[in-house]
């Protein structure tokens, strides 16, 4: 699979990635989820029929949708528009803790982290699904409830170039509160290093489940953080907790340090395979497009 | 049991043993700093693995230091000896033993100390190997000839049995600085041996800064050879002479100051006085512990000229130097030519009645130090003063003008005059000749005569017992005596150009001096009678006249000398004719060495320096004006060089610092020991050290 190098300019429409991604993603959540329209009916059964606003009336409009009502008050043709029209409802939970800024070779974890909510909300959003983002340090930064309109898109990814990595994580406190904001069932993906109390990031995953959710996990890492390939003695500095540091020599603790790591991942992944949740490690030295490929490829 | 190395020069490298550590030291200050998201990873690896890693870390430091010093320790060559272990592996050795050979050594281990240092130095010798090279350096020594090393043992041994105990103390100083010089040679291995009492009086010489140049890598080893506690050990002070001068006749006062040095009484002590050859007299006395006291001698001479002699002392088991050397140089009677310048026909009633008597009480001419002349002053022109060592001037009224310039002449030349005043005294012919023309000799300006009744008489208050003429008046009986005598009638005087020597209750000077030269004016305001005091009848009068005209005398009489100390130098002083003529000195031994007069500013001078035997060193001199040279002078050993206190080992090592002194008992020597060259073992642990690194440091 050819590689494409990402520096940090945001190129989320990056059409290699995206061709590859479209047929894919169709594929993936029509077979699997089969909760799409498009592809499939939805188990659901028609329509949402949720006011959202007026628009005024252009030609091409169908004449059902235009508001009598209106037109008796304000002497204009007024189209009516509801809010849902679908029956996927995505929250794209990206973790902008300062955390995420980090990279050991090009690109960090957070620009790696945009592209792929940014792929994914487009992905959706073309799908006619409702995408929403909420991005989140130790509290919630912005919050973008799932819409299917048109044009939705941008919003997302301004909302998502707009954000700067900081502040502490705090995944699990954040997670029982997204959950607790969330009316309707949906679809959760999160977007995280997953750099906190594993039990608590584990407590507001198996909520999301609990609300009848779907929940996919991307655990992002940087390859530095699964091998620690450094030399010489080093003051590690954490880049959340100014009194976080250790002094330490990698090479002499490298073997226990990816055990470590492993023991951390395993762990995660085996609690979310018994609460139905996807779980994807992905590394930022492995390409984007491998990434989402791999994690569809595995979701059917 | 010693530990030491035979090339302690390559110990500097064990600066290199720190490389390790500073390079540890250096990589945690070149600590990389790095801001990291998963430290919480880092940590828990780190404490999962923290103790074992720790460990392993200091480990291997604690490898790689003791490899390098190891390695440092090998080129470096220890040996571990036990006992004294005598020579035994390493490269040839260069070695020095050096002899303590002071008079102290004499008395250690109850004489034996000696013989057992020759007996120890002959071990080390005869513990050498072939290439080993070797000096047996003494620290008393007036050989001349260069000490070398060398490797044959019977030279050596012949070489240690012309060692002899000498009569000085030990200069350690300059002995180890001769020793050092010795050893600047390069050799594979550098030892010295010091066999020693440890004397406190040699080593309470010894300083560092005196040793000059030195090697402190060089081992010392102190073989210490001391005494029995508890042994009598006595010497004699000092010897010192009482009265003034010595001479013919009367008998001569001499006074040994006996020291105890010991923390036991001495009882039952002879103390013996021997004149040319002859026990004269001889005394017991007890001594307290650590306590002195003095032994007097009454002892008259026969003949005048040099005389020899020496104190000793005389007990079973008592050590120290019990003998002690002096010399005499006896005067002929000392000839006063005494005035008298109101003869009566009545003996007693002349001016020099009483002064003649105190001179020579017995009137005998064998029993007095004194010979009085009397001569009435109309014989002044015609007389010689040359053969007389004092003039005394009775109530002479007037200075005849003929005997003027022989007076002044006499005084300058170092004579002695006296004068004492009377009713016949015309006061304006005494200041014009002899005040207020030059050369002055009265100590001061005569004034007017002052007369007092018996009950108004003055009386001598102030006595300069400083002075040496006065000093015998420092004895109470003797001062309360010249105090009550009553003065009543006296020349007042001012304008003092000398120094008042008594003085009465009124302050007015009784006696006043002024020194001309080398010649000495007294001036005694009374009369020398009992006209105007009655001082004539007093105690005090007879010591007063004898020490005033045996002051008058001065070099001119006789001496007694204690002597010069063992080592010194004995300087000889004659007239410039003598420069390039020599003086023959023969040694207490018998010896004769010449030494040669050389110029020295208006004078012809010689030192001799080879004073290395106590006794009475001799003199042969050069003919001329050597008439009246004393022909003998006396050499003594240092009395505290019989003081057999010892120095403690601490503070010996102490004083040696930073030379490494081991100090070794006699015992240790005679059992032997062995040595270990520990170079195998050490080169095994190397490889072993080396190899455990490598294996841990592929742990890592």
């Amino acid at each position: 699979m050819e590689t494409k190098k990402i520096n940090g300019e945001r190129s989320y429409f990056d059409p290699l990635v995206l061709a590859r991604l479209s047929n894919l993603y169709l594929r993936a959540r029509w077979v699997v989820e089969g909760i799409m329209s498009g592809i499939h009916r939805s188990r659901s059964k028609g329509f949402s029929v949720e006011f959202e606003e007026h628009r005024e009336y252009s030609p091409g409009d169908e004449i059902r949708r235009i508001d009598w009502k209106a037109l008796g008050k304000f002497d204009r043709y007024f189209i009516k528009e509801y809010e849902d029209e679908t029956n996927l409802r995505a929250y794209l939970m990206l973790d902008t803790s300062a955390s995420m800024n980090y990279a050991s070779d090009g690109i960090t974890k957070f620009d790696y982290g945009c592209i792929l909510t940014a792929s994914l909300a487009y992905l959706i959003l073309k799908q006619q699904d409702a995408a929403g983002l909420v991005t989140f340090s130790n509290r919630i930064e912005s919050f973008i409830p799932p819409k299917a309109r048109r044009g939705y898109l941008m919003e997302i990814l301004h909302a998502l170039e707009e954000r700067k990595p900081s502040g502490e994580t705090s995944v699990g406190k954040i997670l029982l509160e997204v959950a607790g904001k969330m009316k309707r069932r949906g679809l959760v993906i999160l977007v995280s290093d997953l750099l906190d109390e594993p039990e608590e990031i584990l407590k507001g995953l198996r909520l999301f489940r609990f609300k009848g959710n779907d929940v996919i996990v991307f655990h992002l890492l940087d390859g530095a953080e699964l091998d620690l390939p450094f030399d010489g003695n080093i003051l590690f500095e954490d880049m959340e907790e100014a009194n976080l540091k250790v002094t330490a020599d990698p090479q002499a603790i490298r073997k226990i340090y990816r055990k470590v790591v492993q023991e951390y991942i395993e762990h995660l992944r085996k609690e979310c395979r018994e609460n139905s949740i996807d779980y994807q490690l992905l590394s930022t030295s492995a390409p984007l497009d491998h990434a989402l490929v791999s994690y569809l490829s595995w979701r059917g | 049991m010693s530990f030491f190395f035979l090339h302690p020069v390559y110990l500097y490298g064990l600066i290199t043993a720190s490389i390790p550590l500073l390079i540890h030291l250096l990589n945690r200050r070149r600590l990389k700093r790095m801001r990291f998201p998963a430290v919480r990873f880092v940590l828990l690896s780190q404490r999962r693995i923290s103790r074992t890693y720790r460990l392993r870390h200091w480990l291997l430091l604690a490898l790689r230091t003791s490899a390098v010093f190891l390695l440092v320790l090998l080129l470096a060559n220890p040996i571990f000896q036990t006992g004294v272990g005598l020579f035994a592996g390493g490269g040839p050795l260069s070695l020095v033993i050096v002899m303590d050979n002071s008079l102290s050594m004499k008395w250690s281990r109850e004489g034996e100390g000696f013989k057992q240092a020759k007996e120890a130095a002959r071990l080390l010798i005869s513990s050498l190997k072939d290439g080993d090279r070797v000096a047996v350096v003494p620290t008393n020594t007036s050989e001349r000839g260069q000490i070398r090393l060398k490797g044959e043992r019977e030279i050596l041994f012949r070489e240690l049995d012309t060692i002899q105990i000498a009569a000085g103390s030990a200069d350690f100083s300059s002995t180890l600085g001769k020793v050092y010089e010795l050893l600047k040679e390069p050799a594979a291995q550098k030892d010295i041996w010091l066999i020693t009492d440890t004397a406190l009086t040699d080593w309470d010489r010894f300083s560092m800064s005196a040793l000059g140049q030195h090697d402190p890598l060089i081992p010392l080893k102190i073989i210490k050879i001391t005494g029995q506690e508890g042994s009598l050990n006595a010497t004699i002070k000092e010897i010192k002479m009482r009265g003034q001068g010595v001479g013919v006749g009367p008998p001569i006062q001499l006074e040994a100051w006996v020291v105890n040095f010991g923390n036991k009484e001495i009882k039952e002590l002879l103390v013996q006085l021997n004149i040319d050859g002859q026990n004269r007299e001889q005394k017991l006395i007890s001594l307290p512990s650590k306590g002195e006291s003095a032994v007097s001698f009454l002892f008259p001479l026969s003949q005048s000229g040099d005389h020899h002699g020496y104190v000793m002392l005389k007990k079973d088991g008592l050590a120290g130097n019990p003998t002690s050397y002096f010399t005499l140089q006896a005067q002929d009677k000392l000839k006063v030519l005494v005035v008298d310048g109101d003869p009566q026909t009545s003996l007693v009633q002349s001016e020099t009645f009483f002064l003649t008597r105190a001179l020579n009480p017995a009137g005998e001419r064998d029993s007095s130090l004194f010979l009085p002349t009397v001569i009435i002053p109309e014989s002044l022109s015609s007389v010689s003063l040359d053969s007389y060592q004092a003039l005394i001037l009775c109530n002479v009224a007037a200075i005849p003008d003929v005997f003027l310039p022989k007076l002044r002449d006499y005084v300058r030349k170092g004579g002695g005059l006296l004068l004492f005043l009377g009713d016949r005294i015309q006061i304006e012919d005494y200041n014009a000749k002899l005040f207020q023309s030059a050369p002055a000799l009265l100590p001061a300006h005569i004034r007017e005569k002052r007369m007092l009744s018996e009950a108004a008489a003055e009386k001598i208050e102030a006595t300069d017992t400083t002075h040496p003429a006065l000093q015998l008046f420092a004895d109470e009986i003797l001062k309360d005596s010249l105090k009550s005598s009553r003065i009543q009638g006296y020349f007042r005087t001012d304008s003092s150009a000398g120094s008042t020597l008594l003085s009465l209750a009124n302050g007015d000077p009784v006696l006043l001096e002024r020194k001309i030269g080398s010649g000495r004016v007294l001036l005694f305001t009374a009369t020398a009678d009992r006209d105007w005091t009655d001082l004539p009848l007093k105690t005090a009068y007879l010591p007063l006249i004898q020490s005033l005209a045996s002051y008058l005398a001065g070099s001119r009489r006789g001496t007694m000398d204690p002597g010069i100390t063992v080592g010194s130098a004995k300087p000889f002083s004659f007239p410039p004719s003598y420069v390039g003529k020599s003086l023959k000195v023969i040694k207490p031994n018998g010896k004769e060495r010449e030494i040669t007069f050389v110029p020295d500013g208006e004078k012809a001078t010689a030192s001799f320096q080879e004073n290395d035997l106590a006794g009475i060193y001799r003199l042969s001199l050069p003919t001329g004006e050597t008439q009246g040279a004393t022909q003998m002078y006396p050499v003594n050993s240092p009395f505290l060089e019989s003081r057999l206190e010892t120095i403690g080992e601490r503070e010996l090592q102490a004083k040696l610092v930073p030379i490494r002194a081991e100090i070794v008992p006699l015992d240790s020597l005679e059992k032997g020991g062995t040595r270990t060259d520990l170079s195998l073992p050490l080169l095994l642990l190397l490889i072993a050290t080396l190899a455990s690194e490598g294996w841990l440091a592929q742990r890592f």
